[in-house]
Order: C-alpha cells, then sequence, then structure tokens
C-alpha cells in the first residue's frame, strides 16, 4: 500500500465567472521515506498538488489517497487530526507564529496534540540540538535569519513525527549557501530517520537534491525520474 | 505553552490597539460604577431622610387611609408601639397624628396640617428637626408649643413666642379651636411642608379633635434599610388580629419618591446600557481587525492540525481575557472614583439651591456616593460577558477561514 496516492486528480478554481484548470487528471504514488521533488515551473499545479496531498484542499475530480484512506470521505473535523498527526508542513515564507518563541514555535504542533509541557519541551530540545537551533529556543522569529526561521519550522514539522513532510517551496526565500545547508539537513533526516519529503520547487538546487523528481506542466504530469 | 499564553500573547500584538480598547472598557466600567454608586448613595439619603421625616422604613395605617388620607380614619395602637418595638431590627417607632386646619394670627391665616408627634422619639429621628435649637423644641406631649414651617411663620406674620389660634373640626363636627405660641421653626426646604408645617405634642392635637388614644400613622424606623426583610412577616403576624390596620412599605407610602428614584434608575440604566454597546462595537471591532490582521496566519495554523473550533476557541479566550483586565482595572477604577465621591462628594451649591425637591424629599446639594458592592461585580460581570458576545462574530469568522485560501492571502 502506497503512503500517498492520487488517482487521476483534478483541481478547478473560480475566478469570477472563468474557471482555471491547476491540475488536471493528474495520478502520482509515493512510498514511505521517498525525497521526491514536485518541479515546474510557477502556475503549473505544483502547491496546488501539496495542498491536496496535505488535505488543506479537495480536489474537484479523483481521489486522493493517505495510508489507505479516501481523504474525500473523511469528515473535516478528522482532516484537521490527520494534518496534525501525518503531516508536516514547511513552508516558503516559513509561517512561524511571531508572537511566540523559537522553541514555542517548534512545540506547537505538539501542544495542539495535547503533548505534556515537560515531554514536548524535552523533544524540542532534541530537535533544536540537531538542527543547529542550539540557544536559540527563547528567540522571536524576527530576531532569527530567514535559514534559522525555515529550521525552526523543520523543527515543528518533525517534531510530531508525521508521516510525511510537505514542503512547498522551502528555499525560495534562501541565498543559496543557506539553502544547500537546508536541503542537507532534510537528506540526513530523509536518510537517518526514513523522514518522507514531498517538495514543491523551481530551484535546480532543490530538484537536483531529489532523489525522485516529478515534472509538471500546465497541471499535467510532464515526466516521473528516479535519480539513483 | 498554551492557548492561554497564545491569547494573551496575541492580545499584546497590536499594544496600543489593545490599550485603547482596554482603556475604553476600563472607564466606561468606571464611570458607570461611580455614578451608579452616585445615585446609590443619594437616593439613599433621600429614602433616609424621606422615611425619617415621612412614613419610615415601614409603617401602619387604617384601612383605606393610604388613599384617603382622611382624618377619621385613625386608630388606637394600645400597646402595638410596645410590641414593634421589642421586634429584632426596629429602631424606634414613631406615632403621628395629622389634621388638616386653619391658623390664625392678628393678622392673617393659613391652612395648616397640624401634626402630632412625641417629641422624644420623634427629635431623634425626624431629619427637619436636627438643626432645630434643643430649647426650640417641644417640651411636652400635651403643651401648647407649636413648630411652624419657615414659610407659615411668614405668611402668618408670626414670630417666636407669639400665640395663635389653630381652629379645626372636632370629631363630633363642631368647630373647635385652641391657643399655641410659636416655640420653634424649621425650614424643610420643601415649600409644601414650609408653608403647612405645624408640629406640636400628640396628646394636645388628639384631645383638640377628641381622639384621645387614637393615632394616623405607626412609623417604623428599622436599623437599616435590609431589617425589612426580616420585619416585615414578623409586623405582619401583630397585625393578624387587628382587621382594622395593615402595614406598608416606604415604597407603598410614598410612591412619589419611590417613582422618582425608579424613574431616574431606568434613564441611568439606559445610558449604561448605551455606553456598554458603544464599548461593545469597539471591542468587536478590535477582535475582528485582529482575526483579519492574521487571515494568514490563522490559515498555518489550520493547517499544521488546529481545528477550526480551536481557533474559534483562541478568539474567544482573547476577548474573555481583555474582559477580565477590563474587569479587575475598571472596578480597581470604579473603587477609586467611588472612595472618592464617598469621601468629598460633588458640590453642587454653585448650581442649584440649596432645597432643591425631588420626589417630594429635600435633595442634599452636596451629592455624596455609597459602596454597592454587590451591583459594582454585577456590572463588571456583564462587561465580561459582552466581551465574550463580541467575540462571537470574529470567532465565527475566524473558524471559517480556508487553510489553502488563508495561505495564498498576504
Amino acid at each position: 500500500m502506497a503512503l500517498i496516492e492520487l488517482k487521476t486528480v483534478s483541481k478547478i478554481y473560480t475566478l469570477g465567472s472563468q474557471e482555471v484548470i491547476a491540475v488536471k487528471d493528474f495520478s502520482l504514488q509515493l512510498e514511505k521515506g521517498e525525497f521526491c521533488v514536485l518541479a515546474g515551473p510557477s502556475g503549473s499545479g505544483k502547491t496546488t498538488l501539496l495542498n491536496l496531498i496535505g488535505c488543506l484542499d479537495q480536489p474537484s475530480a479523483g481521489e486522493v489517497w493517505l495510508e489507505g484512506r479516501n481523504v474525500a470521505t473523511v469528515p473535516a473535523k478528522e482532516l484537521a487530526a490527520i494534518r496534525l498527526n501525518k503531516i508536516g508542513f514547511i513552508f516558503q515564507s516559513y509561517n512561524l507564529i511571531p508572537v511566540l518563541t523559537a522553541a514555542e514555535n517548534a512545540e506547537f504542533t505538539l501542544m495542539l496534540q495535547g503533548m505534556d509541557k515537560k515531554v514536548r519541551r524535552e523533544k524540542v530540545r532534541r530537535w533544536f540540538v540537531d538542527l543547529g537551533l542550539e540557544g536559540l529556543e527563547e528567540r522571536k522569529p524576527s530576531d532569527l535569519s530567514g535559514g534559522q526561521q525555515q529550521r525552526v519550522a523543520i523543527a515543528r514539522a518533525m517534531a510530531s513525527d508525521p508521516a510525511v513532510i510537505l514542503a512547498d517551496e522551502p528555499t525560495a526565500n534562501l541565498d543559496s549557501q543557506t539553502s544547500e545547508e537546508l536541503l542537507a539537513v532534510m537528506q540526513r533526516l530523509n536518510e537517518e530517520r526514513g523522514a518522507t519529503f514531498v517538495f514543491s520547487s523551481h530551484d535546480p538546487l532543490v530538484i537536483a537534491h531529489g532523489k525522485r523528481v516529478v515534472r509538471l506542466v500546465d497541471g499535467h504530469l510532464e515526466s516521473d525520474q528516479c535519480v539513483s | 505553552m498554551d492557548l492561554l499564553n497564545l491569547a494573551w500573547k496575541n492580545l499584546w500584538r497590536n499594544r496600543r490597539r489593545t490599550l485603547i480598547t482596554l482603556s475604553a472598557l476600563c472607564f466606561s466600567l468606571m464611570l458607570i460604577q461611580g455614578s451608579h454608586n452616585l445615585s446609590h448613595g443619594v437616593y439613599s439619603s433621600m429614602i433616609d431622610s424621606g422615611v425619617r421625616a415621612g412614613s419610615g422604613h415601614l409603617v401602619v395605617y387604617q384601612q383605606d387611609y393610604l388613599a384617603t388620607r382622611d382624618e377619621k380614619l385613625s386608630f388606637a395602637p394600645r400597646d402595638l408601639s410596645a410590641e414593634i418595638g421589642r421586634i429584632a431590627g426596629v429602631q424606634s417607632v414613631l406615632p403621628r397624628i395629622y389634621l388638616p386646619g386653619l391658623a390664625q394670627s392678628s393678622r392673617e391665616s393659613r391652612g395648616i396640617l397640624l401634626t402630632g408627634v412625641d417629641p422624644v422619639v420623634e427629635k431623634a429621628v425626624n431629619p427637619f428637626l436636627k438643626r432645630l435649637p434643643a430649647d426650640e423644641w417641644l417640651s411636652s406631649d400635651d403643651g401648647r408649643e407649636a413648630i411652624l414651617g419657615s414659610l407659615l411663620l411668614k405668611e402668618l406674620k408670626l414670630k417666636l413666642g407669639n400665640k395663635f389660634v389653630v381652629t379645626m373640626q372636632h370629631r363630633s363636627g363642631e368647630l373647635v379651636s385652641e391657643m399655641f405660641r410659636v416655640h420653634g421653626v424649621v425650614q424643610t426646604g420643601i415649600k409644601g411642608i414650609d408653608k403647612t408645617l405645624l408640629m406640636v405634642g400628640r396628646e394636645r392635637a388628639a384631645a383638640l379633635v377628641g381622639m384621645d388614644g387614637e393615632i394616623h400613622e405607626l412609623a417604623l424606623m428599622l436599623t437599616d434599610q435590609t431589617a425589612d426583610n426580616s420585619v416585615r412577616p414578623q409586623l405582619n403576624a401583630l397585625l393578624q388580629g387587628r382587621s382594622d390596620i395593615r402595614g406598608y412599605s416606604w415604597e407603598e407610602a410614598m410612591p412619589n419618591l419611590y417613582n422618582a428614584i425608579r424613574l431616574d434608575y431606568a434613564s441611568s440604566n439606559f445610558i449604561f446600557i448605551i455606553m456598554l454597546l458603544i464599548v461593545t462595537i469597539g471591542v468587536i471591532n478590535t477582535l475582528l481587525m485582529s482575526v483579519m490582521e492574521r487571515f494568514r496566519e490563522f490559515g498555518v495554523i489550520l493547517a499544521v492540525g488546529a481545528s477550526a473550533m480551536r481557533l474559534r476557541l483562541l478568539i474567544i479566550i482573547e476577548a474573555l481575557l481583555l474582559g477580565l483586565v477590563s474587569m479587575v482595572f475598571g472596578t480597581l477604577l470604579g473603587s477609586l472614583l467611588t472612595w472618592y465621591l464617598v469621601a468629598k462628594g460633588i458640590d453642587m451649591r454653585n448650581f442649584v439651591s440649596e432645597s432643591l425637591e425631588f420626589g417630594g424629599v429635600v435633595f442634599d446639594p452636596i451629592m455624596r456616593a455609597a459602596w454597592d458592592p454587590l451591583w459594582m461585580v454585577k456590572i463588571s460581570f456583564y462587561l465580561l460577558l459582552l466581551a465574550l458576545l463580541a467575540a462571537i462574530y470574529p470567532s465565527i469568522k475566524a473558524g471559517k477561514i480556508s487553510p489553502a485560501a488563508a495561505m495564498r492571502h498576504y
């Protein structure tokens, strides 16, 4: 059973009286432990696909299956629980909560899971050590660099041990050196911990790090390559 | 870190806006509590003055006397005064006689209301007699000394020590006259009273019209107004065997004063409601602005797994904290204002005459507040409730956010 399966998925947005096809008849299977990049130019449907995989949106047609469950049949309340327990998100602009400290941001999903404060603090402390964020626990996001903020976002995504981490253009706001470092971190987490990553990016650097590269053009699958 | 902590931090995200909203809430609460306590103080003092000079906290009348004020409707108190005086919570019992008549001096004549009182108890209770020198007060129950209202004295062209004649109808139907001497003068500030008041010893008054041993009114002064609840049933029990008389509260006996106070409270409450509505709109605005500003952030919070209900709860907690802080600081400010108004009061002597009348009672031109802690707590909880109600729409709006759409929002 595939971890994620998209079956002839289409997504159509209505803008005023116009219909925009973001994804058309797209099928894909992703297995546990993959390090996959959805590559393509802007408007090719990468973010739409990540939103569908991440249960943030429902397809206009087709089915999205996560760990053997068709998410279209899951009620909204349960979808929130799936996002909380099965999916980790890393966003292009980090999207940390500005009023919380770095550690509190990383703990956020654990707090939503109802984990004991001491346990989650210890868990996050270990992630901060692993991600080179020691000593930055009490800093606010505004006091961190872009790379540090994205590491905190990775800690937030990883802390709840999700089945898959979805990263939407995670290096788009970072310089190439920081991007390289960050990709190395995620690659290590994939290799050492078996974490499943699905990226969306048009950055050649990210694409070069992908073990599987799925190319999209105008919402269609152009190619699906495994890189050895 | 939990929702409470996050809500508290969110509240201070836009410090200036939160402070402005908090100030509006706190000052409104302060003004509402202060002005209510001021009204409470002024009315308490007016009620106190009214009941002391008038009916007492509770009063016993012959059936129908209250409606008709017919001087023939008198009753014999017998041992009632002593029995009532033994009820816990009763401070004093004042038997009174009210008789309409005509006062004639050598130069003028005027209509009067002759009031027969027991000098000892009346002097201790009646606020009109506070400023009357001790040597001008009635020395006995049956003497010919009389206390006149200041305007009546003037109209009759009398002076202290002058004699005058009072004429009234005897129970037998005959006209009777009696000579009295001006022994003291009172100025109540109420024109109607100052023009007609003529106070004499009760026994002399009763003897004049042939109603010996009878009275029109038995006024009860209580240790405090709240004693009404315990005294009233005991009074009713005492009166059970007497079908000719019944007990009344001061509200029934002095409907003018009671209704004037009620009307004033109603208009104050209307103003309070308007004030609270205005600040509630301010709270809605603050919370709604704060939700709209965090549209994208809420999308992220939903995306990482928070349920819509949890997001709604976050907004409600923010409103709850806003309400709680306002409750505490607003009540603190309200208490400070009340403390000042209790201690110093507001001197209105430059704006109103010293004898301003309200509901048949003289309005003290130095207005002083009185503490009404229960009401202060109640209104502060109303404020909290309004803050929570104000959060309903913003929280519903936040709960409807679609995470995917919100994250496209900049």
